[in-house]
């Protein structure tokens, strides 16, 4: 069957099995940030953000994503051009193998549009279904607040602009 | 699994959704946030009926008696709400907390809950203290039943085909009542191992009101009659909730896993229990 889709702010038709996960569909167009982790909801490696609300691909039949937006990591940012976020995780050494980031950072990223100014907690909140095994979590969290405060400077820059 | 799967309906109106699951040509199935759907190994489903984007389902609205819970409302919203308030609307908020992590609570409905039941489903004792209600619907026709009632003869028995959950309705709970959830698991995340919650109301000096469910530490959530009976009427003493503590401990069917052995979750059990009732009747003095 067709699922027509926004990924990234750009539109798509994929052809998809009905029973595929969002998460295999999103790889197989390209998206290759979002990864398989656990394949049961467990891990959060395979979060994408799906009309602004992050949620585990793995366990999200594609077929649930007709007419959604969707956001991956590649939407973010890129190494010429990352998202605060992005920025603050490279910068504070939140990563190490690096396969939970991108799943880390689309959560991290829903918390941000929602709370631009989140306290530790509300990280730890909005963190707690993305799990880390080798770099751990106190590096993560400090990066999502310098990230907060950094997106907060730009967009008062860019207020003070217009 | 989901192997004859070939196709998705996107109703917007409960009433299309209905017409979609009354069809004698294909079998049908609803999905919403989809959780327990992708995991079910089932192969017979050929077509799925998705009734996330049915706006009368997604809503949860407060008033001076009720509050009123759409069925695919997830259940990150009922966490994250403010408009939740009071003994049955802060009990809800702190369940739905407790469910899973952000990325899951996004995808969890309320209502996923009551039409797949699991041991492990948080929303499902709290919904039986709170004495709520359901609301299914067949198209236009509707009917509202006591949740206890839905889960004690099985959704998928008690529900017609073409039949779905729309709403959920709570009481609300004035002044005198305190409300208390505990859940025991090995990690935040991790399914529960045991959930009890607890209402309590106080008139004077006796409860006036007791309600006690458990789930999780059995096989399907279940409303403890008798420790209700032991509690009402009487003073509330540390004395009376240690004995229907014990009670309760003792008459439960506990479930088998691998996390933990019978016994001591039985013992957990005991001090959850205790300590639920404590907490409830702290709350229903403020």
């Amino acid at each position: 069957m067709k699922i027509n889709t926004t990924i990234n702010g750009k539109k798509h038709c994929l052809d998809v099995k009905a029973n595929a996960m969002l998460v295999d569909v999103l790889r197989a167009a390209g998206f290759k940030s979002v990864k398989f982790g656990c394949g049961e909801g467990m891990c959060g490696c395979c979060a994408v953000m799906i009309n602004g609300k992050p949620r585990n691909s793995c366990i999200t039949l594609a077929g649930l994503a007709e007419g959604a937006e969707i956001l991956t990591v590649e939407g973010m940012g890129n190494p010429e051009n990352p998202h605060a976020l992005q920025q603050a995780f490279a910068e504070s050494g939140s990563t190490q193998c690096g396969y939970c980031n991108p799943g880390s950072l689309i959560a991290a990223k829903a918390l941000l549009d929602s709370n631009p100014n989140p306290t530790a907690d509300d990280v730890k909140d909005a963190l707690d279904g993305n799990l880390c095994r080798c770099t751990g979590y106190v590096k993560r969290i400090d990066a999502v607040l310098t990230a907060a405060k950094a997106v907060k400077k730009t967009s008062k820059t860019v207020r003070g602009k217009k | 699994m989901l192997k004859k799967l070939t196709r998705f309906y996107y109703p917007e109106t409960i009433e299309d959704a209905c017409k979609y699951l009354g069809s004698k040509d294909e079998k049908t199935a609803v999905i919403a946030g989809g959780t327990s759907e992708a995991l079910r190994q089932d192969n017979s489903i050929e077509a799925l009926v998705d009734i996330s984007r049915v706006k009368e389902l997604n809503h949860i609205r407060v008033d001076s008696s009720s509050i009123r819970i759409g069925a695919a409302t997830p259940v990150q919203n009922i966490y994250k709400s403010t408009d939740l308030k009071g003994p049955a609307g802060e009990l809800l908020k702190t369940v739905a907390g407790k469910i899973g992590s952000t990325l899951l609570r996004n995808s969890i409905t309320a209502g996923g809950n009551l039409a797949a039941v699991f041991p492990w489903s948080d929303l499902l004792p709290a919904w039986l203290v709170l004495d709520a209600e359901v609301v299914l619907r067949k198209g236009k026709p509707k009917r509202t039943v006591p949740v206890e009632n839905l889960l004690n003869e099985k959704p998928a028995k008690f529900m017609a085909p073409d039949e779905i959950i729309a709403e959920i309705i709570v009481p609300t709970a004035g002044k005198g009542t305190g409300t208390s959830f505990c859940k025991f698991a090995k990690t935040a995340n991790d399914y529960s191992m045991i959930t009890v919650a607890a209402l309590i109301s106080i008139k004077g000096d006796s409860i006036v009101k007791a309600r006690l469910a458990l789930n999780a530490v059995t096989i399907a959530p279940v409303r403890c009659h008798e420790a209700e009976k032991m509690l009402e009427g009487k003073k509330p003493t540390a004395q009376l909730f240690a004995e229907v503590a014990t009670a309760v401990a003792e008459k439960t069917e506990v479930r088998k896993d691998f996390r933990a052995s019978k016994e001591y979750k039985r013992e957990v059990l005991e001090v959850l229990v205790r300590r639920s009732l404590e907490e409830a009747c702290v709350r229903a003095g403020k």
